[in-house]
C-alpha cells in the first residue's frame, strides 16, 4: 500500500510538470495510464480475491453437492439455518471471547515491553528484539505443535511445573474453559513480537523535546507516559486495535493443532466452523460459504465501530 | 527519488525475463501475470521433463496420501512398476492427508485434471462411489479375480455388483501393552475374548501394581466404531449401509450406550487420561510409561515397537459383556480407479493397481508399513520371507489374526454386517459428531445414552442433508 502512494505521488508531481497545455488526448492519456497503472494490481486481485467473493457468494445460496456436480439452488436457505442454529451462535460466541481474550491483552503486552525496549540497554538492545519477535516468524502450526506439549496433561511441561508449587494442572486442551485460555495463551504469544515491533516504532517516533520539556515542568515518569506518550502513541495503538481484531476473529493454525475446535465445540470459531464444513471429509460448501459471509459481515461491523468509536479518539500529528 | 524507482524497476524486469528465459516450458498463455505464473512454470517444467524421458509410454497420474517413510515404501512399489516394462509410466504424488487428497481430487474434477489413480480412505468409500466418475474394478476384473483377495477388505470396498476399489492399505486396531508391566502386575496376555469385565480387572490389577494409567486413547471416532462392531453392533441401518443408502444411524441403540458408556468410563474415572481428539500424544504417554495400554492402529506396529524403550505386545480390543466377539472392520485405505475416458489409460492404469496388490509388492508393503497384505494366498502359503518377517515381530500376527477370526457371517450364513463396516456418505463429519459426543459425557454432564441419542440426532441431519442430492 505505502509504496503505491509514493509511486502515484512522484507520478503526479512529474506529469504536473511535464504537460504544457490541457488538451482531449493528454487528458485521456493522463487517465487511463492511471488505470494502467493499477492493472497489474487489480488482475491479480480479481482472480485471487473478488472472483472467489462472487463464487463463494453463489454457492452460499445453493446446496452443493459433496463432488461438486450437482447444486441445488435453495435461496437463504443455508443463511436461515445459520441463524437458528444454536451451533452456528455458538461459534460466534467463541470467536468474541477468543478476541476479548487476545486483543486487550495482546497490546497490553505489547505495549510494556515496548516501554522497556525502549530504554536502550547498550548494545544489547538489538538481542532483546530479536528474542521478542523471533515467535512472529514461527508458524502457526509449528506453534501449536509445541504448545501441545507443553499442554500434555500428563507428559506435558506445563503440569510437571505447576505440581512443583502444590498446583494439579488442569486438562488444558480437553477442559472447556481451559481450552480457550490455552488457544489465547498460544496465540498471543507468537502474536506479540510483531505488537512490539510496531509499539516500539509509534514510541520511537516521539519527539524526544516534548519529554524535555515536560521534565522541565516537573512531570513524573507515569506523567509522562499519561499525558504525552499514550496521545502520542494513539494512531499506533489504533492501527493495533484494528489489526488484531481482524486477526483474533481469523484465528485457525492453533486451534488447527491444539484442540481441533473442541473439546465439543468450545473452541470451534467462525473460521474453524467454516473449515470444518468445507474441507473436513464430505463438505458442506454452501453452508461454509455462507459462514464465510457472516464472518466478513462481523469483521466489517467491527471496523466500522472501531472507526467510529476510537477513530475519533486519536491524536494525529 | 524517481531515477532510484526506474532502477528498481528495471532491476526487477531483467530479473523476471532472467527467470521466464531460464524456463523453456512456461505456458505461453499464462505468461502475462506474474506470481502464478512462477508457479505454474515450474510445475509444467517438471512434468514435461519427465514426460519426454518417456515419450512413447502411457502416462498414470497416481495420487496418494502416504508421507514419509510410508510414502518412501510408495515410491519404491511405483519405481518397481515403471522398471519393470515400458508401456506405462506412472508417476506418484504425494496429496497430504487423506482430507487433503480428496479434496484434491474434488478441484481436479472441477477443472478435468483428475488423477487415474487416488487413494482414498475407508469412510470416503460411499461418497466416492456417488461421484460418478469410477471405473469399478469388477469392471476389469477377470472373473475369480477377486476370491484372490480377503474376504473382509474385498467385500468393504465392494457393492451389489462386485468390488469397486481395490483395497490397498489395510488396517485394523489393536491394543499395544507394555508387558514389562503386565508382567510386574503378575497378569497374563489378554484372552482374545476379553470383554469390558475382564478389561476393568486387568486395569485394577495394573493400578493396584503402581501404573499410572491403565490405558490411554484419544477420543477419536474410530474406537467407538470398532468396538462397537466388536461387540456386534450396527452403526447405520439398512445393514450398515451395504444393502440401500443408510438414512438413519443405529449406534445410539443395541449395544451403542454399553460401548460409550466403557470408553467414556475408562477416562471419567481416571484409567485413562482424556488427551482429546489425537493419535499421537497417546503414544508420548505411552512411551513415557505412564500408561499400560494403547489403542492404535496396526499400521502403528513398527513405530511402536521402535519408539518404546520396553518390551511392546499387542492383544486383541475388548467387546462388550453382553455379546460374543464378533472381531473387526477394516480401515486404512483403497487405490480407486478415476474414469480418464480413455480405455487404453483406464487398462493401464488397471495394470499398475494390479500389480501393487500382487504378492511380491503386498510383501514389501506388509513388511514395511504394518498394514497387512491383502491377498488371501500370503495367509494360507505364506513365502519364507514373510514367514520369518512374522516369526521376528510377532505383533504383526496378531494383527492379521485378530481379521483372520472375524466372524463375516452370522451362525446362520447370512453376512455379518457388524464387521463388514458402516458405509454413509458424511461418515467423516458423523466421525468428527462422536468426538463431540465424548466431551458431552465428560464434560457436559450427559450420559453416553443421552450424548448418543444427541449424537444421533445431529448424524441423521447429515445423513439427509447428504441423501437429499439422490432422491
Amino acid at each position: 500500500m505505502a509504496v503505491t502512494g509514493h509511486v502515484d505521488a512522484s507520478e503526479r508531481g512529474v506529469s504536473a510538470i511535464a504537460s504544457p497545455g490541457p488538451s482531449m488526448m493528454k487528458r485521456w492519456f493522463k487517465g487511463s495510464s492511471a488505470y494502467l497503472y493499477l492493472a497489474p494490481t487489480f488482475i491479480i486481485l480479481a482472480i485471487f480475491v473478488y472472483f472467489p467473493i462472487v463464487s463463494s457468494l453463489r454457492l452460499s445460496l445453493n446446496r452443493v453437492a459433496p463432488f461438486g456436480n450437482q447444486e441445488i439452488f435453495v435461496g437463504a436457505e443455508n443463511y436461515t439455518r445459520l441463524l437458528g442454529s444454536s451451533e452456528f451462535w455458538n461459534t460466534v460466541r467463541v470467536s468474541l471471547w477468543f478476541m476479548v481474550g487476545t486483543v486487550p491483552i495482546g497490546i497490553v503486552l505489547a505495549v510494556g515491553i515496548a516501554l522497556l525496549l525502549s530504554y536502550p540497554v547498550r548494545r544489547l538492545s538489538w538481542l532483546h528484539r530479536m528474542l521478542i519477535f523471533v515467535p512472529v516468524v514461527i508458524s502457526s502450526a509449528i506453534a501449536g505443535v509445541l504448545f501441545r506439549l507443553l499442554y500434555n496433561p500428563v507428559v506435558g511441561f506445563i503440569n510437571h511445573w505447576l505440581s512443583f508449587i502444590g498446583i494439579d494442572g488442569p486438562n488444558w486442551l480437553t477442559d472447556r474453559t481451559f481450552a480457550l485460555i490455552a488457544v489465547i495463551i498460544a496465540v498471543v504469544w507468537r502474536q506479540l513480537g510483531f505488537n512490539v515491533i510496531i509499539a516500539l516504532a509509534g514510541l520511537q517516533s516521539i519527539d524526544d523535546t516534548l519529554y524535555e520539556a515536560a521534565k522541565v515542568d516537573g512531570a513524573s515518569a507515569w506523567q509522562r507516559i499519561r499525558y504525552i506518550t499514550l496521545p502520542m502513541l494513539s494512531p499506533t495503538l489504533f492501527f493495533l486495535a484494528v489489526i488484531n481484531v481482524i486477526i483474533s476473529l481469523q484465528a485457525f493454525g492453533e486451534i488447527n493443532i491444539l484442540t481441533d475446535g473442541g473439546p465439543g465445540q468450545a473452541t470451534t470459531n467462525l473460521v474453524y466452523s467454516v473449515f470444518v464444513d468445507a474441507f473436513v471429509g464430505t463438505s458442506f460448501r454452501g453452508l461454509a460459504s455462507a459462514q464465510a459471509f457472516m464472518l466478513a459481515i462481523i469483521i466489517m461491523v467491527f471496523s466500522f465501530l472501531q472507526f467510529r468509536g476510537l477513530g475519533k479518539k486519536v491524536h494525529y500529528q | 527519488m524517481r531515477r532510484k524507482l526506474f532502477a528498481l524497476f528495471l532491476a526487477l524486469a531483467m530479473v523476471a525475463a532472467a527467470c521466464g528465459s531460464d524456463d523453456p516450458v512456461t505456458d505461453p498463455g499464462t505468461e502475462t501475470t506474474a506470481a502464478p505464473t512462477t508457479m505454474e512454470g515450474t510445475d509444467d517444467g517438471t512434468t514435461d521433463t519427465t514426460e519426454a524421458m518417456t515419450d512413447d509410454a502411457i502416462q498414470i497420474e497416481f495420487w496418494h496420501a502416504m508421507a514419509d517413510d510410508l510414502g518412501a515404501v510408495v515410491d519404491e512399489l511405483v519405481d518397481r512398476y515403471n522398471s519393470s516394462q515400458d508401456a506405462v509410466q506412472v508417476n506418484a504424488t504425494f496429496q497430504g492427508s487423506y482430507d487433503d487428497t480428496y479434496n484434491a481430487l474434488l478441484a481436479a474434477f472441477e477443472t478435468d485434471t483428475a488423477p487415474n489413480i487416488v487413494q482414498n480412505f475407508d469412510l470416503a468409500a460411499q461418497t466416492m462411489f456417488d461421484t460418478g466418475r469410477l471405473v469399478p474394478a469388477h469392471t476389469l476384473m477377470s472373473p475369480g479375480d477377486a476370491d484372490s483377495y480377503l474376504a473382509a477388505p474385498r467385500d468393504y470396498y465392494s457393492d451389489e455388483t462386485g468390488m469397486v476399489a481395490l483395497a490397498f492399505n489395510s488396517s485394523t486396531p489393536i491394543v499395544y501393552y507394555n508387558a514389562e508391566m503386565f508382567e510386574a502386575a503378575g497378569l497374563d496376555a489378554p484372552a482374545p475374548d476379553w470383554n469390558f469385565s475382564d478389561f476393568q480387572a486387568t486395569c485394577d490389577a495394573l493400578e493396584a501394581n503402581g501404573v499410572e494409567f491403565c490405558v490411554t486413547f484419544g477420543t477419536v471416532g474410530w474406537f467407538f466404531e470398532q468396538i462397537l462392531a466388536n461387540s456386534g453392533g450396527l452403526y447405520f441401518n439398512n445393514d450398515n449401509g451395504r444393502t440401500a443408502r443408510a438414512t438413519e444411524v443405529e449406534f445410539n441403540k443395541g449395544q451403542g450406550a454399553e460401548v460409550f458408556e466403557f470408553l467414556t468410563g475408562l477416562i471419567a474415572d481416571g484409567h485413562a487420561p482424556n488427551l482429546g481428539n489425537t493419535w499421537s500424544d497417546t503414544d508420548s504417554v505411552f512411551f513415557a510409561g505412564q500408561a499400560a495400554m494403547n489403542f492404535d492402529s496396526t499400521s502403528g506396529a513398527r513405530g511402536m515397537q521402535d519408539g518404546a524403550d520396553f518390551e511392546v505386545k499387542t492383544a486383541f480390543i475388548p467387546h462388550s459383556d453382553s455379546s460374543e466377539r464378533n472381531g473387526v472392520v477394516i480401515g486404512g485405505a483403497a487405490l480407486w480407479l478415476i474414469d480418464s475416458e480413455d480405455d487404453a489409460k483406464d487398462e493401464a492404469a488397471w495394470d499398475f493397481m494390479k500389480f501393487m496388490t500382487e504378492a511380491d509388492q503386498q510383501v514389501t508393503w506388509h513388511t514395511g508399513t504394518g498394514y497387512f497384505p491383502v491377498l488371501a494366498s500370503l495367509q494360507e502359503s505364506p513365502p519364507a520371507e514373510l514367514s520369518t518377517f512374522w516369526d521376528e515381530n510377532p505383533n504383526f500376527v496378531t494383527a492379521i489374526e485378530q481379521l483372520a477370526t472375524t466372524n463375516t457371517t452370522n451362525a446362520d450364513d447370512t453376512i455379518n454386517y457388524a464387521v463388514l463396516g458402516g458405509r454413509a456418505g458424511p461418515f467423516p463429519e458423523i466421525r468428527r459428531i462422536i468426538v463431540e459426543a465424548y466431551d458431552a459425557v465428560l464434560n457436559g454432564g450427559l450420559s453416553a445414552q443421552e450424548a448418543l441419542d444427541e449424537a444421533a440426532a445431529k448424524a441423521n441431519q447429515a445423513l439427509a442433508d447428504y441423501n437429499a442430492f439422490f432422491e
